[in-house]
């Protein structure tokens, strides 16, 4: 009598699926190509001062001269650590905190008034204040990217691992689950994806961190050679290091991307 | 193909069911509970006494509202009753137990689970080795007619498939009794009997009490020993109808005068208890 014996459903067969992704892959390149052609022709044709946005070539060149430079890879080198170790506290922080208000009512009664009070602050006022407190180095750099990188993950693990549907909590119980099994057999898996999500958005905010920081007071990193070369007039390094940066947080991003699609693989494409 | 697969429960026959053959499994005596809402008191269940034999299947039917659900969450131990007592195998209920399994409406699967991991999960909860649970596991994902989906993924299945997993996953670790809140509502009419006939079949085989809260008068009339009738504000029990088919029952018995009958008499009491049925 039954209805359902039959071979599970095919998973392969999704050849329409790719040709789909290819269009709209090649729909991305496309538009790549408009705007770097617009951004080659309007400073020649005289449209805009190459002063104010220098010919795409001219940036290109001046981005390979950059990045062969020895004194530009320290540069480079200094922001990147400042931006992962910002990312890497942040989201540590972020997740331990979000965790604790999660799963114990008395914390989150007590600290969310001032968590809210706290994200209502623009934190880039402190970067002044941090260079006081921690100096012209890394360290103050490091510690805006945390202090503005921490926030979407703590909010997400807390509404993550509270989104848990009250059947699934149920179910659990009904069992006589420890809080600690309901936790990792439930809770944690199922906020993963809003999890994640928080994680992406601390890594951009991470560069707007370090980069911030550096803007305020400091003598080398990336956003150090922004400031240098705006004053110098060099625009088409300052574009050429601001692509550099652009690479920097899309590498990152994609990776957390690829590293999403692995993690949470039970997500159905159409619920990303 | 049919579902034949016996599943090896503890030790208890597949003997036939005539109510009020068993020892008493479940009793409610005088158990009521009254939630606090706002600063009203809403009487949700007053007063209800009822007494389950062991393999008897009971089904509750009743208006929204008439307090089936908590009744259920009030045996399985996940809500506390404001008076009165229930006892499962003798024991006053005081807190969650193996021996009772709980099913939903919906199935709760875990998605990232295969099939089989999600029946596992109870037993990995209570700390059994999976090696020794794994025949086991298999088998009643057999028995659900879900052998060929070990390995799937709950998106891959369709809503019927998943609830089949539900039913394995809590048939696995072999509870006395069952309880199910409107386990097959969201399913469609063909899916449903499915599910009843191969639902009378498991549980029979191994004995299994169940408590099934309906709303499809001809699902309770079906499957049950007895359909419990209750009624709103407060809840409690308006009427008990002794059903008396034959077993082993099948599509066929809806067919029967005494089905028909038996559909009418649970509907009178409906209705005499207030106008909307
Ligand atoms: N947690 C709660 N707090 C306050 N009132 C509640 C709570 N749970 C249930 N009630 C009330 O208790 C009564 C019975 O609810 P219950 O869920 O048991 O009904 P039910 O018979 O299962 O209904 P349905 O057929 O719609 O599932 C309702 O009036 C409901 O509003
Ligand atoms: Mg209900």
């Amino acid at each position: 009598m039954a209805i359902t014996d039959s071979a599970p459903p095919a998973l392969a067969a999704r050849d329409p699926e790719r040709a789909e992704r290819l269009r709209y892959r090649l729909y991305s390149l496309a538009i790549v190509a408009v705007i770097i052609a617009a951004w080659e022709i309007a400073p020649r044709a005289g449209l805009v001062s190459p002063i104010i946005l220098p010919a795409f070539s001219q940036v290109a060149a001046a981005l390979w001269s950059l990045v062969q430079t020895d004194f530009f890879l320290r540069h480079f080198s200094v922001t990147l650590t400042e931006i992962l170790v910002g990312f890497v506290l942040g989201t540590a922080i972020g997740l331990m905190l979000g965790t604790a208000l999660a799963v114990w009512p008395t914390a989150k009664r007590i600290a969310y008034p001032f968590v809210v009070g706290f994200q209502a602050i623009p934190k880039i006022v402190f970067a002044p204040l941090f260079i006081a407190w921690f100096g012209f180095g890394q360290s103050s750099k490091v510690v805006m990217a945390v202090v503005i990188s921490f926030f979407p993950v703590l909010i997400n693990t807390m509404v993550g691992l509270e989104s848990v549907p009250d059947d699934a909590r149920k179910l659990m119980r009904s069992l006589k689950a420890t809080p600690m099994q309901t936790f990792r057999k439930v809770s944690l898996p199922h906020a993963l994806p809003v999890i994640f999500a928080g994680v992406k958005a601390a890594l951009t905010f991470a560069v707007i961190g370090a980069i911030v920081g550096e803007f305020v007071g400091a003598s080398e990193g990336l956003g150090y050679l922004v400031e240098l070369y705006n004053h110098q007039l060099r625009i088409d390094r300052v574009f050429a290091v601001v692509v550099v940066l652009a690479f920097i947080g899309a590498g990152g991003y994609f990776l957390l991307e690829w590293l999403d699609r692995k993690l949470i693989f039970w997500r159905s494409d159409d619920n990303r | 193909m049919t579902m034949t697969a016996s599943i090896p429960m503890r030790g208890r026959g597949a003997t036939p069911r005539p109510a009020g053959l068993g020892a008493p499994i479940v009793t409610a005596k005088g158990l009521s509970k009254t939630f606090k809402l706002g600063g009203s008191d809403v009487v949700a269940l007053r007063d209800v006494d009822l007494e389950i034999r062991k393999g008897e299947f009971i089904a509750f039917v009743g208006p929204s509202g008439c307090g089936k659900s908590t009744f259920l969450n009030m045996v399985a131990g996940l809500l506390p009753a404001s008076g009165g007592v229930a006892h499962v195998n003798g024991q006053p209920v005081t807190e969650p137990s193996r021996q009772v399994g709980f099913m939903f409406q919906t199935p709760v699967l875990l998605p990232w689970r295969t099939v089989e991991k999600n029946v596992l999960m109870p037993a990995e909860v209570f700390g059994l080795k999976e090696a020794d649970i794994r025949d086991k596991a298999r088998a009643v994902i057999d028995a659900v007619g879900l052998g060929a989906f070990v390995d799937a993924y709950p998106r891959q299945l369709s809503g019927g498939m998943q609830q089949r997993v539900a039913l394995a996953r809590v048939l696995t670790y072999e509870p006395d009794v069952l309880l199910m809140d409107e386990p097959f509502g969201a399913l469609d009419e063909f899916t449903r009997e499915a599910m009843n006939l191969e639902l009378m079949r498991i549980t029979q085989a191994a004995g299994i009490t169940v408590l099934f809260v309906t709303h499809n008068i001809t699902e309770a009339v079906f499957m049950s020993d007895r359909v419990v009738v209750m009624t709103p504000r407060p809840g409690k029990v308006s009427g008990i109808v002794d059903i008396d088919l034959e077993r082993p029952r099948t599509i066929d018995t809806m067919q029967k005068q005494s089905f028909s009958d038996l559909i009418f008499k649970v509907r009178g009491i409906l209705g005499n208890t207030h106008g909307d049925h």
